[in-house]
């Protein structure tokens, strides 16, 4: 016992005297994700593919000869605490910026305090738009980069009516909604629309689509409505199910006798990484629109999957899967985000938020495993879209590829 | 019935060499049309020519990965079924290694072409309810080739069933290509088969009929359909709704009735009883992954996996619950708070080290052929796996009704659970008896786990979602009584897949949530309350 307090406390002088001796030429990063409680699975990955990131970067030189020195903080899936990790980040650490969240929610808790302090974050994941704070950079797929495309390529595949499904959360919601907006400016009727639509008050739709609690279970009726609204044929279904209640809703998708050819499964909450813990047999043929695929062949991304791979076998960071590790977009767009900032700050050469912002908003070109992506004005990106449907080892098979979508993030009432 | 015909056919496909030279023909096309050598769509018509029920291995094959290529000589197809390797062309066996080959894919507009392939194929499958599904798909694509396919068919089917399904096969291609008798007929036949695949077919057609004043015939003749159609579709949704509660609340049974017995009948507040349902899960992923390293997965052998893994399900959690028992519960029978504090303790410990053991990350355990899939009664689709939790159920209440009632040991439990120092007076090995009967709550835990791995998560907090509407369960019936379980499980399920087609899944768990408190109300000791003479209650 006594040997290992001694252990531990010459670890913790060493530690602390290498953070001194960081001081002089280092950088402070934040990473602010889950490491524990629910979105703990999704979000680990992020935070190793930011470390590798910051690994490749020092070994490199580092950014303007200095070195990333990351402040790794766990949000535990509870979002008031998100907003208490950052003001430590931004107040105690004084980070120059942050890579994190994962849920949208997560996201709207940091957001005041990233304006109070003038912080910079980079949101990688997917989300519902309706939002664009000064501090914040979304690297994410808005709107138009993911739900817009995907449905633009089942209408062109002929599918004509849609069933919408979600988890009850803000994303799903908003997204719904704007696709239902854009589903009727196709000329879709609410008829053809499935899930059901509730109207507020005022007799405006306020909500579309089918909605579960989070770890719903039960998806018997839902399956069997989905089957009847699809016995004529041409429909499909536009799943923003969040987390593990997809694999209940795909084995009852799947016993109930529908499959990928007569109904397909479009999710734009299920990636590469996700795929590892779902019954891969039941989504053969189900599709998926994200602005990476861990199958896009490219040298950037080939260097990106082989680096981290390499990163992982090597890497002492303690708490990090090394087996069976996939690559996908959120984590794609995080180690892009990384990549982005730093030519921003060689750019403006400076540390400093405002310099950073003014010139990524100038537009800052990078060509990494996504494709290339350019900074926007409205704090969004130009990126590649693709759409691939499902393989059964968990992979996607790339559809459809648009290149240099610019990401919007206020659709709604823009559909006529 | 389905599971007996699959034993079959797997039998036979072992025994007959189905992959014989008999079916050339359909390889020689099949592999043109991956290689894409000629013309696709007169390649997939003379596909379709063939009648082969090979194809439809073939299609399967495909759209699993089944298909490979060896990277020296391309232009040779290998197929891979039943993890068998064989060359497409000529059907000998492949000798080399098949992790040097790469998999074939076929693109998804051909997918769908083989997918019509298949269901025409399957107009003639000696699986009724494939060819009446065959049919439907092949009417609703409403191309007028398929036609003359479905006239000359439909008189010799063997059964009024698949007679119907022609016929409303039939009808749907007849709507868009017959001539104006014609579509009238059909019109009044999708409304007396009472076609659901019709409904939107009709409701399209009757815009245009709308339109036109001279059709006021036909748009009579539309809505009289609809209208039929329509009732019929209520009343399948209503035996759906029932079979579905019937569904939700066996599943609610399973996942109580072990807490009936550890809650119920001994009194202890088993914080644990989730993790209890956990392990028997991971015990059947533990069991499956034996299993696939002895047999190839897809074979009889594998299939077979999951009744194997059940006296597992049970025996691993049931020695677990003794040791607890053991260790922990037995210093707490008389002091509720701390039996919630310590059990909620051990669930964290368990939650944890199967995180340890197996990963943060969900596992998967894959759905035998035999309970995957469903079958149609009165219209109402029902899957196999629910079914079998249905059928599950009722052992389980059969199970425990023969133990406690019918054998001594039962008689020693009813005696212990009333009066522990009483009993023990009589003579009655207490001790031994508590921990038999928290074992048994505890196996019967682990069951319901490896019947949920058929149709939900496997994770290490996949308990933490059926330990509220456990305890619930057993409240509402009464604690310690089981018959009350098993009514207030069935009647919580009913209630919710009623509730949720009209208020949506959010709503509908609310609004059960707040009928039970409501009810908790009216009758607080539950629907069965226990009568005691003991002075202290």
């Amino acid at each position: 016992m006594k040997s290992l307090l001694k252990t531990l406390s010459v670890g913790a002088l060493a530690l602390a005297g290498s953070a001194s001796l960081y001081a002089e030429e280092s950088v402070k990063v934040g990473v602010l994700h889950s490491l524990s409680g629910t979105m703990a699975i999704s979000e680990t990955s992020l935070r190793d593919v930011l470390l590798y990131a910051f690994d490749e970067i020092n070994e490199a030189g580092g950014v303007l000869g200095k070195k990333i020195e990351p402040v790794v903080v766990d949000g535990a899936s509870d979002w008031p605490l998100f907003a208490e990790k950052a003001e430590q980040l931004l107040v105690k650490d004084e980070v120059s910026v942050t890579f994190g969240c994962w849920t949208s929610v997560s996201r709207k808790s940091v957001l005041p305090v990233y304006e109070k302090h003038n912080g910079l974050l980079f949101y990688p994941v997917q989300y519902e738009g309706e939002e664009m704070s000064p501090n914040i950079f979304y690297t994410a797929e808005a709107v138009n980069q993911q739900a817009i495309p995907a449905v633009d390529y089942l209408l062109e595949e002929g599918y004509k009516k849609f069933y919408l499904i979600g988890t009850d959360y803000v994303y799903p919601q908003t997204t719904n909604l704007v696709l239902l907006e854009y589903l009727q400016s196709k000329g879709v009727s609410l008829e053809n629309i499935g899930g059901g639509l509730r109207k507020g008050d005022d007799g405006s739709i306020v909500s579309a689509g089918k909605y579960t609690p989070f770890s719903h279970t039960d998806f018997q009726q839902i399956v069997a409505e989905i089957k009847a609204f699809a016995a004529s044929g041409d429909a499909c279904v536009i799943n923003t199910i969040n987390g593990d209640s997809n694999v209940p809703f795909f084995k009852e998708f799947a016993a109930s006798g529908l499959t990928s050819e007569d109904c397909p499964v479009v999710s734009f909450s299920l990636s590469e990484d996700e795929f590892r813990s779902l019954p891969a047999k039941d989504l053969v043929g189900h599709l998926g629109c994200w602005n990476y695929f861990m199958s896009v062949d490219s040298p950037e991304n080939t260097k990106f999957i082989d680096g981290f791979q390499a990163w992982l076998k090597t890497t002492d960071v303690p708490g990090v899967v090394k087996e069976n590790r996939v690559t996908c977009s959120p984590m794609a767009l995080s180690y892009s985000g990384v990549y982005i900032w730093k030519a921003a700050v060689e750019k403006a050469g400076s540390f400093d938020v405002d310099k950073v912002r003014a010139v990524l908003e100038e537009g800052i070109e990078y060509t990494g495993p996504a494709g290339t992506m350019k900074s926007l004005k409205n704090h969004h990106f130009v990126k590649n879209v693709y759409i691939g449907e499902t393989l059964e080892n968990g992979q996607f098979d790339i559809l459809k590829t648009m290149e240099g979508v610019a990401g919007e993030p206020f659709l709604k009432g823009t559909f006529k | 019935m389905k599971a007996f015909f699959l034993i079959v056919t797997i039998l036979a496909s072992t025994l007959l060499p189905t992959s014989g030279v008999q079916s050339e023909n359909a390889r020689r096309l099949f592999s043109d049309l991956i290689l894409k050598a000629g013309d696709e769509d007169a390649l997939i018509d003379q596909l379709a020519e063939t009648g082969d029920p090979y194809v439809i291995d073939l299609v399967a094959a495909v759209r699993i990965g089944g298909l490979l290529q060896d990277p020296v000589t391309p232009d040779k197809l290998i197929i891979s079924l039943d993890n068998q390797y064989a060359y497409l062309l000529g059907g000998e066996t492949f000798t080399g290694d098949p992790a040097s080959l790469d998999k074939v894919r076929a693109s998804r507009s051909l997918r769908k072409k083989f997918s019509r392939v298949v269901s025409l194929i399957e107009l003639a499958s000696p699986d009724y309810q494939a060819r009446a599904e065959a049919a439907i798909k092949i009417g609703a694509s409403q191309k007028e080739e398929f036609l003359p396919e479905l006239r000359k068919r439909i008189d010799t089917q063997p059964t009024n069933t698949l007679k119907e399904a022609f016929r409303e096969a039939l009808s749907l291609s007849l709507l868009k290509n017959g001539t104006d008798a014609e579509k009238l007929e059909a019109i009044e036949a999708l409304g007396d088969l009472s076609s659901v695949s019709g409904r939107d077919f009709l409701k399209t057609a009757r815009e245009a009929y709308a339109q036109d004043e001279s059709a006021k015939q036909y748009l009579a003749a539309c809505d009289t359909a609809l209208k039929k159609i329509e009732s019929h579709e209520k009343r399948v949704e209503f035996i759906g709704t029932l079979f579905r509660g019937l569904s939700t609340g066996s599943v609610l049974l399973i996942v109580s009735y072990g807490l009936a017995i550890t809650f119920g009948l001994m009194g202890v507040i088993n914080m644990a009883h989730g993790e209890f349902i956990a392990i028997g899960a991971y015990t059947v992923y533990v069991v499956q992954n034996q299993f696939a390293k002895i047999f190839e997965p897809g074979t009889f052998g594998f299939e077979t996996y999951f009744l194997w893994s059940l006296p597992f399900a049970f025996l691993v959690p049931a020695i677990l619950g003794a040791l607890m028992e053991r260790g922990v519960i037995r210093f707490l029978y008389n002091r509720p708070l701390e039996s919630l504090l310590a059990t909620w303790g051990i669930s964290m410990i368990i939650q944890q080290a199967i995180r340890l053991i197996f990963g943060a990350a969900n596992v998967q355990v894959t759905t035998p052929e035999w309970i995957s899939g469903s079958f149609e009664l009165f219209g109402a689709s029902m899957t196999y796996n629910r079914l079998a939790v249905i059928i599950f159920s009722v052992v389980v209440i059969f199970m425990t009704w023969v133990l406690l009632r019918r054998t001594n040991l039962g008689l020693q439990i009813r005696a212990t659970m009333q009066n522990r120092n009483m009993a023990s007076n009589l003579g009655i090995p207490a001790r031994k008896i508590n921990m038999l009967t928290f074992a048994y709550g505890s196996g019967l835990a682990g069951l319901a786990g490896a019947f949920l791995s058929q149709i939900g998560n496997v994770g290490a907090s996949m308990g933490q979602a059926y330990i509220v509407d456990s305890f619930m369960v057993v409240v509402i019936g009464g604690v310690g009584n089981l018959v009350g379980a098993a009514i207030s499980s069935m009647g919580i399920g009913m209630v919710d897949q009623l509730l949720q087609p009209v208020l949506g899944p959010v709503m509908g768990k609310i609004s059960v949530l707040i009928a039970i408190i409501l009810f908790l109300q009216w009758k607080p000791g539950g629907l069965f309350p226990s009568r005691s003479r003991s002075l202290d209650d």
